[in-house]
């Protein structure tokens, strides 16, 4: 399951699989500048630093750009990531708004990340389990 | 009287099936066709064969379409868009299914206007014989029409003049950089009925749709209209509120693909001898929300 590092504070948030960037960051208690949260109105964008990432629905050229397809733009309400991925806002920080859910998060992401060293112990790796 | 009324709306949707969940199940709307990459909606209370059209591939606004009372009254609004210095087109009945010959044009605010006078009456949901005060199965929202739209141009003072000379529209309301005579205009909201607005313009880029309005009937259906967005996770922009402009009673919403929804009820009547309503930028956040008093930043940034 996919983490979310945020840059340059460095916080780590889990997603759960098929999550979007802006899903799971609200979920976990953030909140930043959005809009449409439909994909449609390109203010959520923010740039992914590392990992992968892949749109769970059709994006209008005229919200990514040709040329934004490949220079780390994400449109966080609509991208899934793929790997473990690291994202920087665009001009502005994520605000804590509810810390009963970043508490939750921080547990289920540290649940997570004992359960994939358990596995590495045990000579299985994550996607075998 | 030339220009009825905002006969269509027609807009892009990224994902059909998701768009036509929304327009039929959450607000209400009857498909009345559906053909390759379109459909086509109605609302109850509307008897022309549609005022919604969804176009998958997209997002935004392709163009609306406006319906004049005569088919002389086209010829009339070619006149004056040419006098404008607006290219005009020939549009012949059947570019758009079920709608009549007309004309279409490209407004100075690069939005994409159609002109008709004829189409495919279906009759509202109630008819005309004896009818009853709603369909007793309505879904949704159940909204009864199609209301008025907000587009964003560049430069709204002139879209207030071409909407003035072409249209013969009035501004029942303006956002002015303050009183002077030669203040900017900001935004306008225009009409040439009693229906306290038809188009409203704000300032921003040009081409792009701040929002198309559904009409209800009062506070209660706008409060129960915000209900089942939560039920059906529609994202809400603002509200339920008042706008100080217009006085209407508000939700604003997305659609699946983001283009912004309203729902819009009351507002006072319209003259065109009434004295307009003029705001100044220091009491704008209460002119576009009347109870929060403060502008977020998404309401002049987020568009498709």
């Amino acid at each position: 399951m996919p983490t979310v590092t945020i840059h340059p504070t460095g916080e780590v948030i889990h997603l759960e699989p098929g999550e979007t960037v802006l899903s799971g960051l609200y979920k976990a208690g953030y909140a930043y500048t959005v809009g449409c949260r439909r994909g449609g109105c390109a203010i959520c964008k923010v740039d992914c630093r590392s990992g992968e990432f892949s749109y769970n629905h059709p994006v209008a050229d005229t919200v990514i750009t040709e040329s934004e397809l490949d220079d780390g733009t994400c449109l966080s309400c609509r991208a899934v990531p793929e790997t473990d991925v690291s994202i920087e806002l665009r001009g502005e920080s994520v605000r804590l708004v509810n810390r009963f859910l970043h508490t939750i998060n921080d547990k289920a992401r540290q649940r997570a990340e004992a359960l994939a060293a358990a596995a590495v112990t045990s000579g299985t790796t994550h996607k075998e389990q | 009287m030339a220009v009825m009324r905002l006969g269509y709306a027609h807009v892009r949707v990224t994902d059909m099936a998701e768009a036509k969940d929304h327009y039929a199940n959450t607000l209400g709307l009857y498909e009345t066709l559906s053909e390759g990459n379109k459909a086509y909606y109605k609302a109850w209370d509307e008897w022309d064969h549609h005022s919604v059209v969804l176009e998958e591939g997209g997002v935004g606004l392709v163009k609306y379409g406006w319906k004049v009372q005569y088919s002389s009254d086209i010829d009339e609004i070619e006149k004056k868009a040419q006098a404008f210095g607006v290219t005009v087109e020939r549009m012949s009945k059947g570019d758009n299914p079920e709608i009549g010959d007309g004309i279409r044009f490209t407004t100075p605010s690069d939005h994409v206007f159609e002109v008709y006078h004829a189409a495919t009456l279906v009759g509202t949901e109630v008819g005309t014989h004896n009818p009853d005060a709603f369909p007793r199965h309505l879904v949704g929202v159940g909204v009864p029409a199609l209301d008025h739209s907000l587009i964003t141009a560049e430069d709204p003072g002139l879209m207030d003049r071409f909407l003035g000379d072409v249209f013969g529209f009035y501004a029942t309301e303006r956002v002015q950089t303050s009183l002077d005579d030669d203040a900017d205009i900001i935004a306008t909201w225009m009409t040439n009925s009693t229906q306290i607005h038809q188009l409203a313009v704000l300032a921003g880029p040009q081409g792009k749709l701040h929002h198309f309005a559904f009409r209800l009937g009062d506070w209660t259906e706008v409060g129960r209209a915000a209900d089942l967005f939560s039920m059906d996770d529609v994202p809400i922009d603002v509200g339920p509120t008042r706008h100080g402009i217009t006085r209407g009673q508000t939700v604003y919403f997305f659609d699946p693909s983001g283009n912004r929804n309203e729902v819009f009820a009351g507002g006072y009547l319209a003259y065109p001898d009434r004295p307009m309503h003029v705001w100044t930028p220091d009491a704008l956040g209460k002119g576009v929300f009347y109870h929060a008093r403060e502008l977020n930043d998404a309401f002049t940034s987020v568009l498709t």
